[in-house]
């Protein structure tokens, strides 16, 4: 039996990310070119700390008004006019952290100013009146998976009949809130990551990062032709050894993508156990599919992630020669060989896997097509 | 005669990890103290307990690996304090 | 029409100066002994109104709560510039369905955890209506705050409900429905978590317009 995936397919009529090294365009040119935006920071910003591999889009100590916001502003001149917000035209919002990077400035200087932007519902009301939307806002948070779950209530609205376009907005800007913690789980350390790699000591990176996608039932040159999202619930930061959580959903994929010629974008942070479970269960699933993660190079822009690197993947299929990045930051060798740390051309594959997971074993993957 | 870093250690664990019905005594020194089914004490335990000891010995532990080899069993991590402390 | 009938319903009220201590030795014979000593408050209270809920891996779960792991945020900013790792973890949404869930080891196939405030009711039945999974799981609540609550960051109240939602009527305890219109009518106020478990707690029918539709909340 194959777990159950969303179909039919749902088609994306505009998709954009920003990154430390601009939008998706000039991040996807970064990627090629074998660039990191990771730089080793103090975690906890102006307060110090053991330096981290972070990429930033701005200095990490929040602002007033927020950093982020110039940078979704910017992001937002991108989207499509529309009425975002409003009945026919909804939005998802999905982040991991919102604004926390203010809770955290306001218990350092007590400026009781942070605090409009500290909470999710706070930090997303004031978007609305930032970027003009209606009421129609839905708020996701799910960690890293979030992007995804966006991305699927939006399909399903759109199915539904409840909706003519959606707008899923993603984003996740960090802080030391947010570095102190990875850091205290120890993933977070002096090391840059490589995703995938073999080797002794893994390591993560965070990295700033802002997508949106606005997906709709008309044909469009590129499709979500299947969504399967899936959780563990077997520990809260670490996978079941035996990689049934990353099985369930690749399958469900592996399923749709019959008769494709399928490459995947995984989740790779730079973790070991998990990296190697989730390049065993991919190479298992999609044994003849090069397997890439960007995280290497922007770090893992957390509940934003899904939708950045949708952004990029669509980015890189779109160039004249379409090539897709490699695995940046990674040698080998590496726990399977399907593991590509080099850039490939795409005109040999007509459909990606790009998948993410997250704390408490949740996975979420989406089978992406061309029309 | 008690170690009294091993003593200690036993302590940290109870308070640490608000292991309310276990007395320090309890835990033994060689076995292993997290991923056992006895206590219950996970990876997150085990790095809630990192956190404490960096704060009391002047340790410091790298990464998520470097954690597990130390916090193996009380006496490993009797072992490593003894070998990297500055306040031991 | 999208709707759904209502099967095990429990809602968790607690007294206002209830702590999570108090709700740890309250509860604690519902969950497994070396779990319970990580809980917060609002896991607690959640796998309060989980109990006696066997959920399995095609079902799917409904969570939503707008200030969620208030306390555990509380303490984790505390704790800089030695942040501790758990209450890091346990302050990441959806924290309470997690630490309920992995205590029991129960897979789910999806978890849609909405933040939100002033339509986080609606937006949470309308994910759960949407939902494919033939048993939803919808679970809401808050804990009560401490500095944060007097910053209106943080719910003055602590509750916390979990009702099944099936396509079934059969022996059902009530129905919840969306009907769409077109044109969408001007949005009503949206009752809040709060008002709905209470709500849900008493069997009182609820019905408001929103999301471009009208909802009904209504019992047998």
């Amino acid at each position: 039996m194959h777990p159950p995936t969303e179909t039919p397919p749902i088609g994306v009529a505009a998709c954009a990310c920003l990154t430390p090294f601009g939008d998706a365009p000039a991040t996807v040119a970064a990627l090629l070119a074998d660039r990191r935006a990771l730089a080793l920071t103090p975690v906890l910003g102006r307060d110090g700390g053991d330096a981290v591999p972070l990429a930033l889009l701005s200095p990490m100590d929040e602002t007033l008004p927020p950093r982020w916001l110039p940078d979704l502003h910017s992001l937002a001149l991108h989207l499509p006019a529309a009425p975002w917000g409003h009945a026919r035209t909804p939005v998802v919002v999905t982040s991991s952290n919102f604004g926390v990077g203010s809770l955290y400035a306001f218990t350092r200087d007590h400026d009781t100013r942070h605090l409009a932007h500290g909470t999710p519902f706070a930090t997303v009301d004031f978007l609305r009146r930032e970027f003009g939307w209606g009421e129609h806002v839905t708020v996701f948070s799910h960690a890293c998976v979030t992007a995804h779950l966006g991305l699927l209530h939006a399909t399903r609205l759109l199915h539904a009949g409840l909706a003519d376009r959606v707008l899923v907005f993603s984003f996740d800007f960090v802080s030391p809130f947010v570095a102190g913690g990875f850091h205290s789980l120890k993933i977070l350390n002096g090391t840059f990551p490589a995703p995938y790699a073999a080797r002794e000591t893994g390591a993560i990176g965070l990295g700033d990062g802002a997508a949106f996608a606005v997906l709709t039932r008309d044909a469009t040159p590129f499709r979500l032709e299947a969504q399967s999202l899936h959780n563990e619930m077997a520990h809260f930061t670490a996978n079941r050894p035996d990689g049934a959580g990353f099985d369930t959903c690749a399958v469900a994929l592996a399923h749709a993508a019959r008769g494709r010629r399928v490459w995947v974008k995984g989740h790779g942070t730079g973790t070991l156990e998990a990296g190697r479970i989730e390049a065993t269960a991919f190479a298992r699933h999609f044994p003849a599919a090069p397997l890439v993660s960007w995280k290497g190079s922007l770090g893992h822009t957390l509940g934003s992630c899904g939708l950045v690197e949708l952004a990029l993947a669509l980015a890189a299929l779109s160039a004249p020669a379409p090539k897709i990045p490699g695995t940046v930051g990674t040698t080998g060798p590496c726990f399977t060989d399907t593991v590509a740390l080099a850039p490939f051309a795409a005109d040999t594959f007509d459909a990606a896997v790009l998948a993410s997971n997250a704390f408490g074993g949740a996975h979420a993957a989406l089978l992406l097509t061309h029309a | 005669m008690t170690d009294p870093l091993i003593a200690r250690l036993k302590l940290l664990i109870v308070e640490t990890l608000k292991l309310d019905d276990v007395r320090p005594e309890d835990i033994p020194d060689d076995e292993p103290l997290f991923g056992s089914p006895r206590f219950g004490l996970d990876s997150i335990d085990a790095l809630e307990l990192v956190v404490r000891l960096e704060k009391e010995f002047g340790v410091k532990i790298g990464s998520s690996e470097e954690s597990r080899l130390a916090l193996a069993s009380v006496n490993a991590l009797a072992a490593f304090i003894r070998s990297h402390a500055s306040t031991a | 029409m999208l709707e759904r009938f209502i099967h095990h319903l429990r809602v968790e009220l607690p007294p206002d100066d209830e702590t999570a201590d108090a709700a740890r030795i309250r509860l604690r014979e519902k969950f497994p002994r070396q779990a319970v000593r990580r809980m917060t408050h609002l896991g607690l209270l959640v796998g309060s109104a989980l109990d006696g809920l066997a959920l399995g891996p095609d079902d799917a779960l409904v969570y939503a709560s707008t200030f969620a792991e208030t306390c555990a945020l509380e303490d984790f900013l505390t704790s800089f510039p030695a942040a501790s790792p758990l209450l890091f973890q346990t302050s990441i949404h959806p924290s309470a369905v997690q630490q309920v869930l992995i205590g029991r080891q129960q897979p789910l196939a999806r978890l849609w955890p909405l933040a939100g405030r002033a339509r986080l009711v609606e937006q949470a039945l309308l994910t759960a209506l949407l939902e494919t999974s033939p048993r939803v799981a919808l679970v809401g609540g808050e804990e009560r705050g401490t500095w944060m609550l007097a910053h209106a960051m943080a719910s003055p109240r602590s509750f916390a409900f979990a009702a099944l939602l099936t396509p079934d009527p059969t022996y059902a305890l009530g129905r919840l429905s969306f009907t769409p219109e077109n044109p969408a009518p001007p949005a009503a106020p949206c009752p809040s978590l709060e008002i709905f478990a209470q709500a849900l707690a008493t069997h009182q029918s609820l019905a408001w317009r929103g999301a471009g539709g009208t909802w009904v909340l209504s019992w047998s």
